[in-house]
């Protein structure tokens, strides 16, 4: 079984990791555009959040080894540590997920502090400072 | 107890932890507490800074697992120095702000003291830890805090400001998250010796890519043109210990994150003479637009981001009296920024629209807040006998050493303008009198006391600039020797007893 | 105009992005060798934490001991965040009184699907962060899990309200126990953080030492704040 999934997993290599890493730079770039061009305080933060989403995909993406598993010792896989893939991108992961989700909502009650202020969610209408 | 490192972070969060539950005691305990913190910081500091100027470096293993496998804490006479700095300072702008707005709700204010403190911690964090990531998590600190700090006044335009610098340093931090990302697929560790160690086995392209990413990324945090939209914002909606912490505790930070990854994990050449250019643009475009601010705090603003530029300058020429030079600044720009802030927003206090003209002849009201501003302004702009005299001439020394004729010329013409702006405030302090102030807002006692401490340190280290320059040097040696860093740390580590 | 400076842009460092993943194969083993004289720091973690740390989930002992620091201060973010949001939300007890929670009229379906749920949901969170250092999952994930429970009640109940001063209660003292975890390793094997090992055996529930009483003080510290968070931004519907 797992043989089988390492042969067609080697076959269509090019595919997957262009798959992996495509994804991730577009991402990157779809919220990037968010965030320069889009108006609308919520939809820039979103923009940064699917930023953050790309890297933490690249992240996973560069852990991954071919035909690893889990860097887990399951019961019975206790000798397994060979065949794992790199854990510590997972661990670091983790910690940039929860780091991105602090400063996710402390973006969204700036805005919602906006919001109250200026009556208004768009970027253009809120220039008491110049931008 | 032994002090080590690790008490530079565990003690503030114990604190930062418990002062929920303490100000349910007693009301008062929330603001002692940072205070009793920050003390304890600068003790900390000096047995330190003795031990490390006698063995050279300190180095701590958290968790049993020896430097390239675990986090590494790292104290150099460089790091001890810049950690040494930002507890005395923070421990002065908390005494500053000690009874600052004792009228409004508990609740409001028991946030502001955690916060405060945190952004301090988290600044020391950068500075002594010796790992990549670790560095990035406690430049999030930073910025969480600076964020929620910079929109704490409801009345002003904070959210905006603040919503503004989260933004730029949210994108800051998903460069720096993406250079950790292709420095670790190229050298397989975080451990920044270990990665200096490897860095010749990368490829000169993947390398060079890094480099600007860690370079824009910190930037944003040093202020670094055009990446320093931030900065005049921040620092001109934040209240008032909050714009003084920023000019003399995060700033520092980052350019010690820029220093780091330039000095210790990178050896390429061409990042010396960016860093010059950086700095050039950055002085002169700061400075110019300092000329025509209104607000005082903007002004002040502006006339750090190009001071900061010339930091960037001397670290950029590179050679051993430059980097002194360059830390002499640090120095300079850490205590006398703060005073001018202190000052400045006492002043800014009592004007009714924040702006210059409505704090003419406030001297005559306010005589100890106004010298000790003037005194400032004059140590900023490098007149002699103050202590910013020293760092500018070392700074003018070290590019004579290296024929840099057009570098002298810039950075005296600069000094032209940063006198011009500056002169023009003092002038209009005392000799303006075209305004009546009623009902003046004195400074409590604590604040006076802080803010002399401050004004003192500028005098005294005017006069005997030999106090601290032995630290320095020693520090600069240090910092250059990029080999004895790796060494230590990849062989040499035991924990300490 | 300015969209077309913007595409620019973009292109350049999607191609600067591409040409540098180019260069790193995906898949391709970084490791080396796990039982070299001196590995990588991800080798090193493979072969040694089955016996020096007792965790069968290597992420677990890599989050919670190997990058313990990162953890500490991942937690003291989220820490801060919730602090922050307070402090920039912050309302005086006049406009407390005038603010009600965003809630959609709910039906009775909603109602009491969410009333068999939230035990549910609250008992596998529970389940994920008791079992950290066992399975996929861990303090985090399992903390996320018990707000979501938190935030199903708050969006369906417009009479659920959360005890703010037993929250602040837990919040503490679960980052408190983290930090005197950390101190007793200061004091037992002089470094912070310092775990015992000895206890235990490898894939039990009592394995890895102080490893999954950390993550469990990290999980209730979690759901705590998340809930608090979340609490803080609902709550901003001037009340008729």
């Amino acid at each position: 079984m797992q043989e089988e999934f390492n042969e067609i997993f080697l076959k269509y290599h090019d595919i997957i990791s262009l798959g992996v890493y495509g994804t991730a730079i577009g991402l990157i770039l779809i919220g990037l555009y968010a965030v320069l061009m889009k108006k609308n305080l919520v939809k820039i933060v979103i923009g940064l959040t699917i930023i953050d989403a790309g890297i933490h995909l690249l992240f996973i993406g560069i852990g991954y080894i071919n035909g690893g598993t889990a860097p887990i010792f399951s019961p019975g896989y206790e000798d397994a540590a060979k065949r794992m893939v790199d854990p510590i991108p997972q661990a670091l992961v983790l910690t940039a997920i929860v780091i991105g989700f602090a400063v996710t909502a402390v973006a969204l009650s700036l805005v919602i502090r906006l919001y109250k202020h200026h009556h208004t969610a768009k970027i253009d209408q809120i220039k008491s400072l110049k931008w | 107890m032994v002090i080590t490192p690790i008490h530079y972070i565990v003690v503030p969060l114990i604190a930062a932890f418990a002062i929920p539950l303490l100000s349910k005691i007693h009301k008062e305990l929330f603001r002692i507490v940072p205070g009793i913190v920050m003390f304890y910081n600068i003790i900390i500091s000096f047995v330190l800074m003795k031990e490390v100027n006698e063995v050279g470096y300190i180095s701590e293993i958290i968790a049993g697992w020896e430097a390239p496998w675990g986090i590494n804490l790292m104290i150099t006479p460089f790091s001890g120095f810049l950690a040494s700095l930002i507890s005395v300072l923070g421990f002065l702008i908390w005494l500053y702000q000690y009874r600052f707005k004792k009228v409004i709700d508990v609740d409001e204010i028991k946030s502001y003291g955690i916060l405060q403190m945190m952004m301090i911690t988290g600044a020391i964090g950068i500075i002594i830890t010796g790992d990549i990531f670790n560095l990035f998590v406690f430049m999030e600190i930073v910025a969480i805090t600076a964020v929620s700090l910079t929109s704490f006044y409801r009345g002003r335009d904070g959210a905006e400001a603040g919503f503004k610098y989260l933004l730029i340093g949210g994108f800051a931090s998903a460069l720096i998250l993406l250079a950790i990302l292709i420095l670790y697929t190229q050298v397989g560790t975080l451990n920044m010796a270990e990665i200096a160690e490897k860095m010749h086995t990368i490829p000169l392209g993947i390398k060079s890519t890094i480099l600007i990413l860690f370079i824009v990324g910190f930037g944003i945090e040093a202020e670094m043109f055009p990446l320093n939209g931030w900065a005049p914002d921040a620092y001109s909606q934040a209240p008032g210990p909050t714009s003084a912490a920023f000019a003399g505790i995060v700033v520092k930070a980052g350019i010690y994150g820029l220093i780091r990854v330039i000095y210790t994990l990178f050896d390429i050449e061409g990042a010396f003479d960016f860093l010059i250019i950086a700095g050039l643009v950055t002085m002169i475009i700061a400075e110019f637009s300092a000329v025509k601010q209104k607000n005082l705090k903007r002004m002040l603003a502006y006339s750090s981001i190009g001071q900061m530029g010339l930091v960037l300058i001397a670290f950029g020429i590179g050679t051993k009296t430059a980097v002194f030079a360059a830390l002499f600044l640090m120095f300079n720009h850490a205590i006398i920024k703060s005073l001018l802030f202190m000052t400045g927003s006492i002043l800014m206090y009592n004007s009714k629209d924040k702006t210059i003209s409505s704090i003419h002849g406030i001297a005559k009201n306010l005589p100890f807040v106004s010298i000790m501003f003037a005194i400032g302004a004059f140590a900023i702009v490098g007149l002699p006998p103050f202590s910013g005299f020293w760092s500018k001439l070392y700074v003018l020394t070290a590019a004579a050493d290296k024929e840099m004729i057009m570098l002298i010329i810039a950075i005296l013409g600069v000094s032209i303008v940063e006198i011009v702006y500056y002169f023009r405030v003092v002038n209009k302090l005392y000799f303006a009198t075209d305004i009546e102030h009623l009902d003046i807002f004195k400074p409590s006692n604590n604040s006076l006391i802080a803010m002399g401490i401050l004004t003192i340190t500028i005098i005294v280290i005017g006069f005997y600039p030999d106090l601290i320059t032995g630290y320095l040097h020693n520090a600069a040696d240090i910092l250059l020797d990029r080999s004895s860093y790796i060494d230590f740390v990849l062989k040499a580590n035991v924990p300490i007893q | 105009m300015k969209k077309v400076l913007v595409i620019i842009l973009l292109v350049i460092i999607g191609y600067f992005l591409a040409n540098t993943f180019i260069n790193i194969p995906f898949g391709e083993n970084r490791i080396g060798d796990i039982n070299a004289e001196k590995p990588t720091a991800a080798g090193y973690y493979l072969s040694n934490t089955k016996e020096k740390s007792k965790v069968a989930n290597i992420i677990t002992a890599i989050v919670v001991n190997y990058r313990g620091l990162d953890t500490l201060g991942e937690v003291t973010v989220l820490f801060l965040a919730s602090t922050g949001i307070a402090s920039v939300l912050y309302r005086r007890k006049e406009e407390e009184e005038e603010t009600e929670r965003l809630s959609l009229p709910s039906s009775t379906i909603i109602r009491s699907g969410a009333r068999v749920l939230f035990p549910i949901i609250a008992l596998l969170g529970i389940y994920v962060f008791i079992h950290g250092h066992l399975t996929p999952g861990g303090g985090f994930q399992g903390g996320t899990i018990v707000a979501t429970g938190f935030l199903l009640m708050l969006i369906s109940y417009k009479g659920f309200n959360t005890n703010h001063n037993r929250m602040t209660w837990i919040e503490s003292l679960a980052g408190l126990t983290f930090i005197f975890l950390g101190i007793w390793g200061l004091i037992a094997d002089n470094t912070f953080l310092g775990n015992i090992p000895e206890v235990g055996k490898l894939n039990s529930l009592l394995s890895g030492g102080l490893i999954p009483i950390i993550y469990i003080a990290v999980g209730f510290k979690v759901a705590v704040e998340l809930t608090g968070i979340l609490d803080i931004l609902l709550k901003i519907k001037p009340k008729k």
